[in-house]
């Protein structure tokens, strides 16, 4: 029987490892060349596992839920059906390195090599950008860390004393979060600074570099968590930690609050009787208004105000698992149909958490909806990086709504917002 | 009064200012009289000084330069041209058993003021045989001094120092540096021979080279300040002794280093400065060293793949970027 | 040829053997340590070439030198010394056996790869050339070195530019075990100077007077500027090439080492440090001392009761020379440091 290795794939420049979301083939499964036999979720989105070729998958598999690093085998194909020893298999994971990783450590070596031959483009990884709203709001949805018995032993450490007769797996992830590698340096700065380097989340590299140690300090303690309650660990998802970094940093921007209420009552009959999503028509009202205001298209660089020539809307999306933002292209130079296809085209890539970098990068404004809760009467939004503003709206009352626009001082003013608020405004009764 | 003259042109001067000051001085090598020079080094100098104090050699590199250890033993001052380091490998006796060893193994009843001068490193398709950089070859015998100029204000004062010197001391000149123009001030002081020279001051890594490759290390560096990586340049000028402290000095501040050489990666000169500050600043380390050196590799004839086979500006800056964006990415 | 310079000449090469000899003692007592390369029977060629020399002239010897240093007049107990590892010795203990230096008698060392000390001198030689000074350097090397490339890079610049140079070649016969004609395709070493137009002759180098007499003309001419000349010595030795070495230098030794080609047995003997008897010695033909002192005798410079009285006198010195070289200290490593960086002075490195 001729057992084909099926690795973790590489999908970006930047990936180290994927996590194994779940698999769509059970061992033993008939395959073809082509099928999907596994989701994986990368630091960008979910990809497939594809079957190079035609067999049967064969264990052992991979965990679901775990991470792996790439290139090592998760599963494998046979040229036969596997018999049932083989399946019993399946228990442990397969974690052997494959050729192509070996000779790969090789070249790390020859850094001379890699460094000349890889495209210099190591880009600074933009995880999607997604706005932070309140809290119910990252919380909705269905987790995929649901608290199933084995789902949770898996990635988590429990403080108290009887957690020493935990199982190896156990120890295991938790090394993977405790024991990551620092920097001479950055061992030294975190005694220095009385900062537990467990505590400590690591780069991309999955070192601890001084920069994290010294960011860590800066955001204050851990909570004392053995103080309360038994807890259980939950590693971040990609999503999860690429949103609570992106909100870390946007949380520096000095940020302030306009808000009123404004008549959405026709915006929303209007959305009905054109077949247009509501969100699509505020935001192209938005748009009309940030092309009268480009001050609202800009952002805030330690040399200036960069003002863009295009008007890209990010708009919030609710998704399982987390949250994204795919931005609309050129909303104040586009027809409404045409933003009606591209929209309906991101939403459904949203959904299916197959959102790619380009599509939900470098919006120049934001808008996050909370209008499908009808309990919410009013909220406001952090500004994400690299934009001026954004705009919450709560749910309709009386046909009216609660709209804020939260902004970045160092970009516009008070008047300013009032200004904007009262131009959208009069673009939304404008449609009629 | 300063100007800007070719690298040739300042050694070519510090021989002569020398030469005229000392008697006991002279060159020897092969076409170094008559024919001025290969690389014009030596041009006018036989009609000044003469056969004696500019003397063409037959092709017999051991035994010139053990000539030359024999004559600085009787206190005169030779200055031994090998035309390439590839042709040291023939001298490489003289220069290893004899040079700091007659000093040494007389409990130091002789003086060694012994110049051994050549040009190395990867020049334009001259194949392997005469491409090669052989640094860690030299840097491996106790005793012996290597100052590695890179530029022609260095080359004039390190020239005359080596002169100046009691001790056996080899100047590695760089072929592709002949040509290369600089400004050269006379009157200015000059630095002790074997300090390090900060080419350009930085916060983010520490950038070590030396000949050929610091100078682009310094441009690399120029270019990836505008990228927001600023990037501290340290010109060694010395390789046997290196100036540790200042090494260690920049790294501490920076937390970061890169060792750019031409040399093969495998035991060169890098691999010593590596170790060395790698005991030294381990605990200021925020990355691995990386080293960015030559393969190690026979160099090619063939223009695109001997141009692949040593650092350039762009891979200095692909070597940094990866060395200080490991914390950025993500 | 009077009788002081007859009777100082015997004391030397008397001295010599007995230093030898007693070297050869003390390496088997442990005092000494290393190579250890002796010079018995080659006493002829370093008696007459040094008592040739001046002292404005420059000795530059090879791994065999004890016995031209000594002879050039360093003292006994400072080589002694210098075989014992010791501070006082003429390197202070950094060079040993095979590196002796003294500056102060131009004695410019003793160099231990087969083929420097012909660059050497030709530095020496370039330098005296320069000053026109009325110098010579004195190059010596055994057959074994002919073969090195220096050789013939060096007796061509030497010609080239009439160097003050006496070659004299000590042709032992063996170049380490292996006979001249096993390793030259020309066995007239002097007639490969010939190939650079350099003066060469062949000397018997078991005949102090020959030596003497030939050395002597060949260096007034180089003082004067005529460019180098070459000796050929005809000599050999009595011991192995060293103390590792148990050669038997006859003719039967070949044929000997043909019939024992059991490694096992070669490599037991070269553990064996070995020194031949007096018996050994005669039976080996004729010995350069008993001719000398015959010479002497039939002259009537000297009787037996004069010979043992410079016996005597010798064994005195080398006695003294032991005593001294056990009683005189280790080096320190400091003193190490201090003799790689003797010519840093002043200067500012850093």
């Amino acid at each position: 029987m001729k057992r084909t290795p099926v690795t973790m794939p590489v999908l970006s420049d930047t990936m180290e490892t994927g996590h194994l979301v779940r698999w769509l083939k059970k061992p033993g499964d008939p395959v073809k060349k082509g099928d999907v036999l596994a989701e994986v979720e990368s630091d960008k989105a979910i990809m497939d596992v594809e079957a190079f070729q035609d067999g049967y998958l064969s264990g052992p598999l991979a965990p679901e839920d775990s991470d792996v690093p790439v290139r090592e085998v998760i599963a494998y194909i046979s040229d036969e059906k596997p018999g049932p020893d083989s399946q019993s298999a399946d228990e442990t994971p397969a974690m052997e390195k494959t050729p192509a990783q070996d000779s790969d450590s090789q070249a790390d070596d020859q850094s001379v090599d890699k460094s000349r031959d890889q495209s210099t483009n190591k880009t600074n990884v933009d995880a999607p950008q997604r706005t932070q709203e309140s809290e119910s709001e990252s919380e909705s949805g269905s987790e995929p860390e649901s608290d199933s018995e084995q789902e949770s032993e898996k990635v988590s450490v429990s403080a108290n004393a009887d957690a020493q007769a935990q199982t190896q797996k156990q120890t295991q992830s938790t090394d993977s979060i405790s024991q990551a590698k620092a920097s001479p340096y950055a061992r030294g700065l975190a005694m220095e600074l009385g900062v537990p380097l467990n505590q400590v989340a690591p780069s991309a590299d999955g070192v601890i570099h001084a920069n994290n140690v010294l960011s860590a300090a800066l955001q204050g303690p851990a909570p004392n968590l053995d103080a309360g309650p038994a807890w259980k660990l939950h590693a971040f998802t990609p999503m999860r930690r690429s949103v609570a970094e992106h909100m870390q940093q946007a949380g520096k921007t000095p940020t302030f609050h306009v808000s009123a209420r404004l008549s959405l009552e026709l915006l929303a009959k209007q959305s009905k009787q054109q077949k247009h999503s509501f969100t699509l028509l505020l935001a192209q009202a938005a748009a009309q208004t940030i092309k009268e205001m480009p001050l609202f298209n800009a952002a805030y660089t330690p040399l200036g105000l960069a003002y863009r020539n295009q008007i890209d809307i990010g708009i919030a999306m609710d998704i399982p698992g987390g949250l994204v933002t795919p931005v609309l292209r050129d909303v104040a130079g586009r027809s409404l149909d045409e933003l009606e296809q591209s929209w309906r085209a991101l939403k459904q890539k949203a959904k299916q958490q197959r959102l790619l970098k380009e599509d939900y990068q470098g919006g120049t404004f934001y808008i996050s909806n909370l209008g499908m809760f009808p309990l919410v009467d009013n909220f406001d939004a952090i500004v994400p990086l690299g934009s001026a503003a954004i705009l919450a709206i709560a749910a309709l009352q009386d046909g009216k709504a609660s709209v804020t626009l939260s902004a970045d001082h160092r970009v516009v003013y008070g008047a300013d917002c009032a200004r904007f608020l009262e131009k959208l405004n009069d673009k939304i009764l404008g449609f009629n | 009064m300063s100007k800007e003259i070719f690298y040739w042109q300042a050694l070519n001067q510090a021989l002569d200012a020398e030469m005229s000051k000392d008697d006991t001085v002279f060159i020897l090598g092969e076409d170094v009289g008559l024919y001025g020079g290969s690389y014009r080094v030596t041009e006018g100098l036989h009609a000044k000084y003469g056969d004696w104090r500019v003397r063409d050699t037959p092709i017999s590199e051991g035994s010139f330069t053990g000539l030359g250890v024999g004559a600085a033993m009787v206190e005169m001052r030779p200055i031994v041209e090998i035309m390439t380091i590839n042709f040291s490998l023939l001298a490489l006796d003289a220069i290893t058993n004899m040079a700091t060893k007659v000093p040494f193994m007389s409990s130091g009843q002789f003086p060694m003021p012994l110049v051994i001068r050549m040009p190395g490193g990867v020049a334009k398709q001259l194949a392997a045989q005469h491409s090669q950089r052989l640094e860690q070859t030299l840097m491996n015998i106790p005793g012996v001094r290597i100052a590695v100029p890179a530029t022609p204000q260095d080359a004039w004062w390190q020239t005359r120092q080596a002169i100046r010197s009691n001790e056996a001391i080899i100047i590695l000149e760089h072929e592709l540096l002949y040509f290369s123009k600089g400004i050269l001030d006379k009157t200015a002081p000059a630095p002790p021979m074997h300090r390090a020279m900060i080419r350009r001051e930085g916060r983010n890594l520490t950038i070590i080279s030396y000949s050929r490759m610091s100078l682009l290390a310094e441009q690399a560096a120029t270019q990836l300040a505008d990228e927001g990586i600023d990037a501290e340049v340290i010109d060694l000028r010395s390789l046997n002794p290196i100036d540790w402290d200042r090494c260690v000095a920049s790294v501490e501040k920076t937390h970061r280093l890169l060792i750019v050489e031409e040399d093969s990666l495998f035991a060169g000169a890098g691999a010593e400065i590596a170790a060395t500050l790698g005991e030294r600043c381990f605990y200021s380390l925020d990355a691995p060293i990386s080293r960015h050196a030559g393969l190690d590799l026979p160099t090619p004839y063939n223009g695109k793949l001997e141009a692949a086979s040593i650092p350039t500006v762009t891979s200095i800056k692909q070597a940094a970027r990866a060395l200080t964006q490991t914390e950025n990415a993500k | 040829m009077d009788r002081s310079r007859l009777l100082a000449m015997l004391h030397d090469m008397l001295l010599a053997r007995k230093f030898e000899e007693r070297a050869a003692e003390e390496y088997t007592k442990g005092n000494i340590a290393g190579f250890l390369h002796l010079y018995p029977g080659e006493e002829a060629v370093a008696a007459g070439v040094m008592h040739a020399s001046e002292p404005g002239d420059y000795i530059v010897s090879t791994y065999r030198e004890h016995v031209h240093a000594l002879i050039r007049g360093i003292e006994p107990k400072r080589i002694m010394a210098e075989l014992f590892g010791r501070k006082d010795g003429c390197s202070g203990g950094m060079g040993g056996s095979m590196h002796l230096f003294d500056r102060a008698r131009r004695f410019m060392g003793g160099y231990a790869i087969v083929g420097e000390t012909y660059p050497v001198s030709l530095g020496i030689a370039y330098a005296i050339a320069m000053r026109e000074l009325p110098e010579a350097v004195i190059c010596f090397f055994g057959d074994g070195a002919v073969n090195q490339g220096t050789f013939h890079e060096s007796l061509n610049m030497a010609a080239l530019w009439r160097l003050p140079i006496l070659f004299v070649c000590e042709n032992n016969h063996y170049q380490i075990g292996t006979e001249i004609h096993r390793h030259s395709a020309v066995a007239e070493v002097y007639k490969r100077a010939c190939g650079y137009r350099i003066p060469s002759r062949r000397v018997d180098g078991m005949d102090v007077l020959a030596v003497h007499q030939a050395a002597t003309a060949a260096l007034e001419q180089i003082r004067a500027g005529t460019g180098p000349q070459f000796l050929e010595m005809e000599t050999y030795r009595f011991r192995g090439h060293s103390m590792a070495d148990p050669g038997n230098y006859r003719p039967s030794v070949e044929v000997k080492a043909h019939q024992q080609d059991d490694p096992l047995l070669v490599a037991i003997e070269e553990t064996l440090p070995y020194y031949p008897s007096s018996e050994e010695i005669q039976a080996a033909g004729h010995d350069v001392i008993k001719q000398l002192s015959d010479h002497m005798n039939n002259e009537g410079h000297l009787d037996q009761a004069g010979f043992d009285s410079v016996a005597k006198q010798i064994d005195d010195i080398i006695e003294d020379a032991v005593q001294f070289a056990l009683n005189s200290p280790d080096p320190t490593m400091q003193d190490a440091w201090d003799a790689l960086y003797c010519n840093r002075g002043e200067e500012v490195l850093i």
